[in-house]
């Protein structure tokens, strides 16, 4: 039986997000190449995902899960519009180079599914914990990507040159995102076998609606 | 030659290969032939209708409210994820059951909402393109595109599932890799 | 199961055999510089396999040497002047994410030398499609002034070569030493059909296809010039030997490799005619992976029905003889 301390902490490394629920994959592929792009985006599916979990617990649980569904995405997109104006404020940039990655944030799994799913099922309290391992899993992620992938693409460290000898400026582009992220996930998967986390697991085993 | 230039052109504009949108989806299609012929063709169902209505909401929504366009996509969506569903029970109440999962998986995912946002954008960019039919038929190509990356991943699951694969990158981690240097081909291409 | 690791050691002599006389002509034309490039590309692949397999807890054995004819081959698709450090680095990258991360040999996926290059194509194309003039030799450490770009490169653009036809196939061309020795390339080939190294299926499919094309849709004025010197740019006949025709990339029967060799160079000369895309064969060889693999499961398929329906057919005469048997016995009595 696991304890119950232990899987508050899952988002964050047992069940990460992105590395083992494959969730909201493609803001990392596609945007986590500059940290700039990562505060930017880190900012915004912290706070949609936050608020729009947590006003979707109000949700009566006896609805059916195609309403819960729909609920939670609408929610979700209300909470986009204040959480757009201020980013406009404080990253004007960076939404234009995220473009139409950001809207999406709102519609990712962690609202659409685990709200009608996991997180319908817990206690408020414990759930809003849960929330916020689940959502610094993801955070996690795309600052060690965007760090990694910035430091080899452009040889830039948030937007700084560093002197960096041979870079790979196909680690910048999408493809570059998806063997990274691979191969991070190979890793994530090889260290926590190693700790004795669980058995590895073969494709596509998260409860995902795809992001 | 036609044929080329056309798969070509739909391997560049693929929003999975180029876009990572939908990848996740993607990987759940591709575990059984069944779910991804369901899954693609509900994702194709879900693109094609709700680029035609997107065309309407760009249309009457007025710039200053830009912000409010992902909702009204929202609402596209699930108008059309309640309409789905009752259509199903209703052409057989048998099947509804094991149907309606496609319809769950394929309504709110980003390869949807993504291809709304793409052509949306695209329309922005060259005003030629901002017409209803040119809305719709994208939708149709997006979903098209959805389902060449899903045969293309088919194609290796076997092998990215094998036993001979390290333990640690068996299954997903090595899909991700393969469609990663297959988008390297595609961007290689371009 | 022992014919088949002996067989695999055969067929990797062969190709290495043909892959160093090729690498000997480097050196003719470029000088140790060449020789060099190769040797690194080897040692940076050797030693990410050892370490791969370490990883992955499996013994190193001679059949993993593959991995030297994969470095060879895509040394050979470089040219000779091509950044060390970035040459080794593109080492590593086939041996991790194009073959070890997939299994490795026991389960190959994608050519190791084409994924290697499609991965210099996108970061360092300028770098990889800049050539140094033939017998012009770079010491180790030394950076050539003059690089031209590839013989190719101009028969795409005007659809004309300016040299002769016996500089052509001795390989004096600028362009990748390996890959422009079109006479010693055609004896390659020659020996590794005959040796059956190579899939005889994908090579003839590849160069039925160029050829096919070259005279449908010529790419210079006359029809013959358009078949020659289709064959002998873009690396065409060199990945036809050593990427399409790769035995554990393409589909086993010869059937079923002939069309993915025939579909692959159809449509790169489409490419090359309709982009004037260098060396598109290459890239085109690792889009086409899922055709290959595609077909592949296609016998797979063929091949466990035509199992299942000889099972029943046995069954079926089994039956009927224990049937005529019983028959028999009921007659006697």
């Amino acid at each position: 039986m696991k304890n119950k301390k232990t899987a508050m902490f899952d988002g964050l490394l047992g069940d990460n997000t992105v590395l083992s629920s494959l969730m909201v994959i493609s803001p990392v592929i596609m945007c986590g190449n500059t940290l700039e792009n990562a505060v930017a985006l880190i900012y915004a599916f912290s706070a949609i995902t936050f608020f729009s979990v947590v006003l979707g617990s109000f949700v009566p649980k006896k609805l059916p899960y195609a309403a819960k569904i729909i609920i939670s995405a609408v929610i979700a997109s209300i909470v986009y519009i204040p959480v757009r104006s201020v980013a406009r404020e404080f990253f004007p940039e960076v939404i234009g180079r995220v473009g139409i990655y950001f809207p999406l944030l709102a519609v990712n799994s962690l609202i659409v599914v685990q709200s009608a799913t996991k997180f319908s099922r817990m206690k408020r309290g414990s759930m809003v914990a849960s929330l916020v391992f689940y959502i610094l899993g993801f955070d996690a992620v795309m600052v060690v990507t965007a760090f990694i992938r910035e430091l080899f693409a452009y040889g830039t460290i948030a937007g700084r040159l560093v002197d960096a000898d041979t870079l790979v400026s196909g680690l910048g582009l999408p493809f570059g995102g998806f063997i990274f992220l691979g191969l991070l996930c190979g890793l994530y998967r090889k260290l926590r076998s190693a700790s004795g986390r669980g058995e590895n697991k073969s494709g596509g085993d998260g409860n995902v609606s795809g992001n | 030659m036609f044929l080329v230039t056309e798969l070509v052109t739909l391997l560049a504009t693929n929003l999975i290969l180029t876009q990572a949108l939908g990848t996740s989806t993607l990987f759940i299609a591709a575990g059984s032939k069944k779910n991804l012929l369901w899954t693609a063709v509900t994702i194709t169902v879900f693109t094609t209708v709700g680029s035609g209505a997107a065309y309407f909401v760009n249309a009457l929504l007025p710039d200053r409210f830009a912000d409010l366009t992902l909702l009204f996509y929202t609402l596209i969506i699930g108008a059309v994820y309640v309409l789905f569903l009752t259509a199903l029970y209703f052409a057989g109440s048998d099947s509804f059951v094991t149907t309606r999962k496609y319809v769950h998986v394929s309504a709110f995912n980003c390869a949807v909402m993504g291809t709304l946002f793409t052509i949306t954008d695209r329309a922005d960019a060259y005003p030629s393109l901002n017409t209803f039919v040119n809305f719709v038929l994208s939708g149709a190509e997006a979903g098209t595109g959805f389902i060449l990356a899903a045969f293309i991943l088919t194609a290796a699951y076997r092998k990215l599932n094998s036993a001979k694969v390290p333990a640690s990158f068996r299954g997903f981690p090595a899909m991700l890799v393969y469609l990663g240097l297959i988008s390297m081909a595609v961007y290689a291409l371009r | 199961m022992q014919t088949k690791t002996k067989s695999e050691r055969f067929i990797w002599i062969d190709i290495m055999v043909t892959l160093l006389t090729l690498e000997l002509m480097d050196y003719f034309y470029y000088g140790v510089r060449a020789v060099v490039l190769g040797s690194v590309c080897a040692g940076a692949s050797v030693v990410a396999e050892l370490v791969c397999l370490r990883l992955m807890h499996r013994r190193f054995t001679a059949d993993d040497l593959t991995c030297v004819s994969d470095a060879l081959i895509l040394s050979l698709m470089l040219p000779a002047v091509f950044d060390l450090k970035v040459a080794a680095l593109a080492c590593v990258f086939a041996v991790v994410a194009a073959k070890n991360i997939f299994g490795g040999r026991l389960n190959m996926i994608f050519s190791p030398a084409a994924a290697a290059y499609v991965f210099l194509y996108t970061s360092w194309k300028n770098q990889l499609l800049m050539f140094p003039e033939p017998h012009v030799h770079t010491g180790l450490f030394e950076k050539t002034g003059n690089l031209v770009s590839s013989a190719s490169h101009g028969f795409n653009i005007t659809g004309k070569m300016d040299v002769t036809d016996f500089e052509i196939l001795l390989g004096n061309v600028s362009g990748p030493a390996g890959a422009v020795s079109i006479l010693l390339l055609a004896v390659a080939a020659a020996v590794l059909l005959f040796r059956r190294s190579v899939s005889a299926g994908a090579f003839i499919g590849s160069i039925s296809a160029t050829v096919l094309l070259a005279l449908i849709v010529p790419a210079s004025v006359t029809r013959a010039d358009s078949v020659k010197y289709t064959l002998v740019t873009n690396m065409v006949l060199f990945a036809s030997v050593y990427i399409i025709a790769d035995r554990r990339i393409a589909p086993k029967r010869d059937y079923y490799a002939f069309f993915y060799g025939f579909f692959l160079a159809a449509f790169s000369y489409i490419l090359v005619i309709t982009t004037a895309k260098e060396n598109a064969i290459v890239l085109v060889s690792l889009l086409f992976t899922p055709v290959a693999l595609g077909f592949k499961n296609l016998e797979k398929h063929i091949e466990l029905t035509q199992l299942a329906e000889q099972e029943e057919a046995a069954k079926t005469a089994a039956s009927s003889a224990e049937t005529d048997g019983e028959e028999a016995a009921a007659h006697e009595e």
